[in-house]
């Protein structure tokens, strides 16, 4: 399996105004390097102000880090052009629900993103939605819908269709899957793993749900205030967990 | 002796149309000392039996219910002031996001010495706000805060999720409730702060005796925690017991599935394979199946199951279904 993403020594420094003269800075993200290779995922966990999501920022180029690399399929790209990139790592959000513009249409939601995109003309862009919506289980009438037609589970998928029309090399959900009921939970992870082993997507997990990364992370890295405690396989980092902190919270799900 | 003991309880949500009716006849009961898991996936009107104990509900619900006894007490023949004195001096809740139950623009010290009601402080009165005072901290200690000075000065933006869940707690257990009701409690923390919550009521609930109902809606967290459960499925009961027993062998296609969804109560499931999964979706409100409300989405689901199954009993084991899963066929 070839590489596909690559992140080297990334550093991101906040600065705050604390004062007149003085400036406050938060370190949300200190020499932090790890690779993901092709079909596989990357779990990342930690607690609230551990700089997962800054890092997830910093991956779709909505920041920019003060220094260190980030190779896409090994070379070094400027996420911040996200022009060029954003087709290749696409994001999905927390809720379904509130990332979606409610007075929009679905496929006019995903429409749009090919014409942004893409240079297909507009039969091309039909024949990609209607494909894209069957992938994931979805209908053709469901092109005419608005999004508070769909229930929770159906909500999600549309996020998906909208993150992976642009066939992605990479996803990343930033807590996507926490907020959701089991049932429908263990219906999305099937469809997840399913589209892996189908067309080699690379996912990075972003979440606290220890039990889940469990089952579908081949990689896991534990984050501490910007740091990174543990780096290893799932099973690995599972069983031996070098600090402390990592300790304690694998010790949480199972104590 | 049984501390709650609710017989076929329905809430209806009156609309213009016709009453709809969220919770179809469900049956709960506690023992002294007890902790009971109540699980159901959302809409499945876990939250709104809670409120309904608690008598929190508005006026476009409508509680019916053929035994709703407190300690022998029938609560829903009394007046609405009686009923309100049995509740507020015997029941605590806690509420799903405690940042946003707690009140934004007052300081932590003057809420917790709100809840500590006048008659657990003995004293003369002009020693009572020291008195109150006193026992706002010791309560943050109980519940493991230790530096209580900076809480108590602090408004609910300053405090973290966990900690100020913790003072929810600590309000809840002010004035020595018989039972606490914890509706979601976990919902909005670490992982690691939630094993920490969950210790903490396990503690009082053995070193006070009381009482815990125990909200949420994964099943896997709450297991551990809890000597009996209740599975809720679109406002109906589908299975209740002992958890160990549950666990052990469900009786119902939709406990199973729950159970088998869960990647940890399955350890013989390799990494990245495909997890058992119920198809299709709960339905809403507005258009129940009728009969077995899982009827659409069950797998051995017949023609028998348009009628609604009655609570069948096996031991101390409940369940609801015509076709009970039996330990051969799985």
């Amino acid at each position: 399996m070839s590489i596909l993403l690559e992140v080297r020594n990334l550093h991101k420094t906040y600065r705050k105004q604390a004062g007149l003269f003085r400036q406050r800075s938060i370190c949300a993200l200190n020499d932090v390097s790890f690779s993901l290779a092709e079909g596989k995922t990357l779990a990342i966990v930690g607690e609230t102000g551990s700089g997962k999501s800054t890092l997830a920022k910093l991956l779709v180029g909505i920041e920019k880090p003060d220094s260190g690399e980030i190779l896409l399929a090994g070379t070094v790209a400027k996420i911040s052009h996200y022009r060029q990139y954003n087709h290749m790592i696409r994001f999905i959000f927390q809720d379904a629900a509130k990332s979606l513009n409610p007075h929009q249409k679905v496929g006019q939601m995903l429409d749009d993103v090919l014409r942004f995109s893409t240079v297909l003309d507009s039969h091309q862009r039909r024949q990609k939605i209607r494909m894209t919506l069957k992938q994931l289980g979805l209908l053709d009438e469901h092109s005419e819908y608005y999004p508070h037609m769909f229930s929770g589970g159906q909500l999600q998928r549309v996020a998906l269709a909208r993150a992976l029309i642009l066939d992605p090399k990479l996803l990343i959900l930033d807590e996507a899957l926490t907020a959701l009921d089991p049932s429908l939970r263990a219906q999305i992870v099937n469809l997840l793993l399913d589209l892996q082993q189908k067309s080699g997507l690379a996912y990075l997990l972003i979440t606290n749900h220890l039990r889940l990364v469990k089952h579908i992370a081949d990689d896991l890295l534990v984050l501490h205030q910007g740091m990174t405690l543990d780096y290893g396989t799932t099973a690995q980092v599972f069983s031996h967990p070098q600090h402390d902190y990592s300790r304690k919270l694998i010790n949480s799900l199972t104590a | 002796m049984l501390l709650l003991d609710i017989k076929n309880l329905t809430i209806e949500l009156k609309t213009p149309d016709a009453l709809v009716r969220a919770v179809d006849r469900v049956n709960l009961s506690l023992r002294e000392g007890e902790i009971r898991g109540l699980v159901g996936e959302s809409g499945s009107g876990k939250s709104l039996i809670a409120k309904a104990i608690v008598g929190v509900l508005n006026k476009r619900w409508q509680v019916t219910a053929d035994r709703f006894s407190w300690r022998g007490q029938d609560l829903l023949n009394l007046s609405y002031d009686e009923q309100r004195k049995i509740i507020g001096r015997d029941i605590a809740m806690i509420y799903q996001e405690p940042s946003r139950s707690l009140d934004p623009t007052a300081a932590i010290l003057e809420q917790l010495e709100e809840a500590v009601p006048d008659h657990l402080l003995d004293g003369p009165w002009w020693k009572r706000s020291y008195l109150r005072r006193r026992k706002a901290i010791g309560l943050l200690h109980k519940v493991g805060i230790r530096d209580h000075q900076s809480v108590l000065q602090s408004v609910p933006y300053q405090l973290s999720e966990g900690i100020c869940q913790k003072i929810m707690i600590a309000m809840a257990i002010a004035k020595n409730p018989k039972l606490l009701i914890a509706d979601e409690p976990t919902t909005a923390l670490e992982s690691t702060t939630q094993a920490q919550l969950f210790r903490l009521l396990a503690s009082f609930n053995q070193l006070k005796g009381m009482s815990v109902l125990l909200i949420s809606h994964e099943l896997e967290s709450i297991a551990r925690y809890t000597q009996s459960l209740s599975v809720l499925y679109c406002g109906q009961l589908v299975e209740a017991g002992e958890t160990a027993a549950i666990l052990k062998q469900p009786y119902h296609p939709y406990t199973h599935a729950l159970i088998k969804s869960v990647p940890e109560f399955q350890p013989n499931l390799q990494p990245k394979t495909p997890l058992y999964a119920l198809p299709g979706s709960i339905p809403v409100l507005q258009h129940l199946p009728i009969g077995c409300r899982l009827g659409p989405r069950c797998p051995n689901a017949r023609k028998e199951c348009v009628k609604t199954p009655s609570l069948e009993r096996l031991q101390n084991h409940y369940f609801s279904c015509h076709f009970p899963l039996t330990g051969k066929n799985d």
